[in-house]
């Protein structure tokens, strides 16, 4: 009895101690967004990403060399298309990620599954966790995987540059007159955002207002008289900038809608809006141009 | 002893019926008056008279009743292929999906949204899927004798597990942002625009046949053989019947994706009121099937409004009470 004590007090010191000497050599430390602690001995230098946001945001902070794996999707910049694919962002192949030896692993809460994510971390893996909300979470987002890899310079610079675009367009179009905007994700059926949605606030900082922003659901389905009801000044979806979109046409038959009688229906890049990632800054742009456009001309 | 029993039934008929020419008419204007935005009638009335354009119009006759028709057509449609599937299997589980029309259409359907084709060619699609299964099912569940009603069951069924499979394959290698459009339109959703000429033509051609064919529909139920015997041409007209509950089936399909439950249900609710005879069935099930989805598409538009809900999960929401509530009248008046 005595001698299992003995060994025990002994197991139980050698393994603080061995925590104690990691954490003194642990040369980078981070929390991730669900409040995980993310220890590396170095900075990675093989990184997988499990989420193409996450692809974008590590080739903007200048880590793209780094990167050695990546989900379906990550098309930008061009350089990651060349990146080796290791499956789909809700199902992905593990075998293939072992054999690319990554030294660390980044993930998305809402994206990826928590299943694939707890496997990733049995196995060993340092795995950081992301789940941005707002355009200060995308910021502190970069600033870390900066950390992680060794890029903290210029993850700063890239971070600040980032949020100051934010705050331009902040400034510019915030207190212009009140534009009421109705975000259409999806056509049949209508899905659109409610208020707590980053595309929403993002409408808020253009001057705009979600007429939905007062519903419970993040991404609810509404009826075609509600949107008539609400009336909306102007039209904003998914398609290429700049270009009448396809699904224009169908709200042609509706012309008591104030977007539709002025033609204020408009399409921005749903890859740069809908991404949590630095092309962000170009949506937000575009999205207050369109919105400044129904403002002026309603 | 007989001509009284005929007589009661005739009365209920004729009670059932009343009933449902009121409920019918009623559920379409209740339809019409209730939605997210208050109508000014008193606005709809100028528009009508003077041709000027109005939200208020626009919303009556452009939005809510067009979807209120659409339901009309696709809850008769399904409740009359119901009717003759029942009959046609001689099976009290079939509803017009059990052939695997709704699966090909869905396949169909979801194929072209995966494509990322125009929303029109999705209703096209369905419809050819749903033609094209039932084609297949005739086609491979012939034998010498013509379609027996094992043979066509099982052969359906398995053509059913067939669209599944490949319903479920098709939904894990599409985009988040496809599934979700894909979800709405498997549980039932309606189409902008009310039903077209053609499927209320389908409808209307059907119900004729099917009233004509009341007689041999009775005596088919008793077996094809004792049907033969008393001067039924069964292999028409279950070839006919096939034909007829499948092409209603697509018309469903097409107009509202897959709405389950009416199809099962419905027949079974009215023969717990009218009786098997299908000279009463047949009509009282199609006026049932069609109030029944005008109303259960009216709740889906207001119960969360302004969100949508599919309309194929609040019909079994207010069909299960309904039908339960008959099921347990029926057994105790049997018990008396």
């Amino acid at each position: 009895m005595g001698f299992t004590r003995k060994a025990f007090g002994r197991t139980i010191s050698a393994v603080l101690g061995l925590f104690f000497v990691l954490r003194v050599f642990a040369e980078v430390v981070v929390i991730d967004d669900v409040g995980q602690e993310v220890a590396l001995t170095s900075p990675a230098m093989r990184v997988v990403s499990l989420a193409p946001n996450l692809t974008e945001i590590l080739f903007f902070i200048g880590a793209g060399e780094q990167v050695v794996g990546v989900v379906e999707y990550s098309d930008f910049p061009p350089a990651a298309r060349d990146l080796p694919v290791i499956g789909s962002h809700n199902r992905f192949d593990v075998e293939q990620i072992l054999s690319l030896k990554p030294d660390l692993i980044v993930g998305w809460r809402s994206g990826n599954s928590q299943e694939d994510l707890d496997g990733l971390k049995r196995l060993g893996f340092p795995v950081f966790i992301s789940e941005p909300g707002t355009v200060d979470d995308i910021v502190s987002l970069m600033e870390r995987l900066g950390e992680l890899t060794g890029r903290q310079t210029h993850s700063l610079s890239q971070a600040a540059a980032f949020r100051a675009s934010f705050n331009t367009s902040r400034e510019t179009y915030s207190t212009r007159r009140q534009v009421s905007v109705f975000y259409q994700v999806w056509e049949q059926p209508i899905y659109t955002l409610n208020g707590d949605h980053v595309i929403s606030q993002l409408i808020s900082l253009c001057g705009g207002t979600n007429i939905f922003s007062d519903l419970k659901q993040l991404a609810p389905v509404v009826s075609l008289e509600s949107v008539l009801a609400r009336d909306p000044e102007v039209i904003v979806g998914g398609g290429v900038f700049g270009q009448t979109p396809p699904w224009a046409e169908r709200w042609q038959s509706w012309p008591t809608v104030r977007a539709v009688r002025n033609r204020h229906i408009y399409a921005v890049d749903s890859d740069h809006i809908a991404r949590m990632g630095p092309r962000l800054a170009e949506g937000v742009e575009a999205l207050c141009l369109v919105i400044d456009k129904a403002r002026h001309s309603s | 002893m007989f001509n009284l029993q005929t007589d009661r039934d005739s009365r209920r008929f004729g009670w059932v019926m009343s009933g449902l020419a009121v409920l019918l008419p009623a559920s379409l204007v209740l339809s019409a008056l209730t939605g997210s935005i208050a109508i000014d009638w008193s606005v709809v009335a100028e528009t009508i008279r003077t041709g000027r354009p109005s939200i208020d119009h626009t919303i009556i006759f452009e939005l809510r009743l067009p979807r209120s028709a659409s339901a009309l057509v696709v809850g008769a449609s399904l409740a009359l292929a119901g009717v003759l599937m029942q009959a046609l299997l001689r099976n009290p589980l079939a509803d017009p999906y059990v052939l695997g029309t709704s699966g090909g259409a869905a396949v169909f359907a979801l194929i072209v949204m995966l494509l990322g084709l125009p929303t029109q060619t999705v209703s096209l699609a369905a419809a050819a899927g749903a033609v094209l299964s039932l084609t297949l099912v005739i086609f491979l569940s012939r034998d010498a004798g013509g379609w027996s009603s094992t043979r066509l069951l099982l052969t359906g069924i398995v053509v059913a597990s067939g669209w599944g499979a490949l319903i479920s394959f098709l939904l894990s290698i599409s985009q988040q942002s496809q599934v979700q459009g894909m979800l709405f339109w498997l549980m039932g959703d309606f189409r902008g625009g009310g039903p077209g000429f053609v499927h209320c033509l389908v409808l209307f051609a059907v119900l004729v046949f099917s009233l004509f064919s009341s007689r041999g529909l009775n005596l088919l139920v008793a077996g094809t053989l004792k049907a033969e015997s008393l001067g039924v041409h069964t292999l028409g007209l279950r070839l006919a019947l096939l034909i007829g509950a499948g092409l209603l089936t697509a018309v469903a399909v097409t107009l509202a994706g897959a709405i389950g439950f009416v199809g099962l249900v419905v027949p079974h609710m009215m023969r717990l009121v009218v009786g098997s005879d299908h000279r009463r069935l047949i009509p009282v099930s199609v006026m049932m099937g069609g109030s029944l989805l005008v109303i259960t598409e009216m709740l889906a538009r207001t119960v969360l409004a302004p969100r949508q809900l599919p309309v194929g999960v609040i019909t079994a929401f207010v069909g299960v009470p309904l039908f339960l509530y008959l099921l347990r009248r029926g057994s105790r008046t049997q018990t008396q």
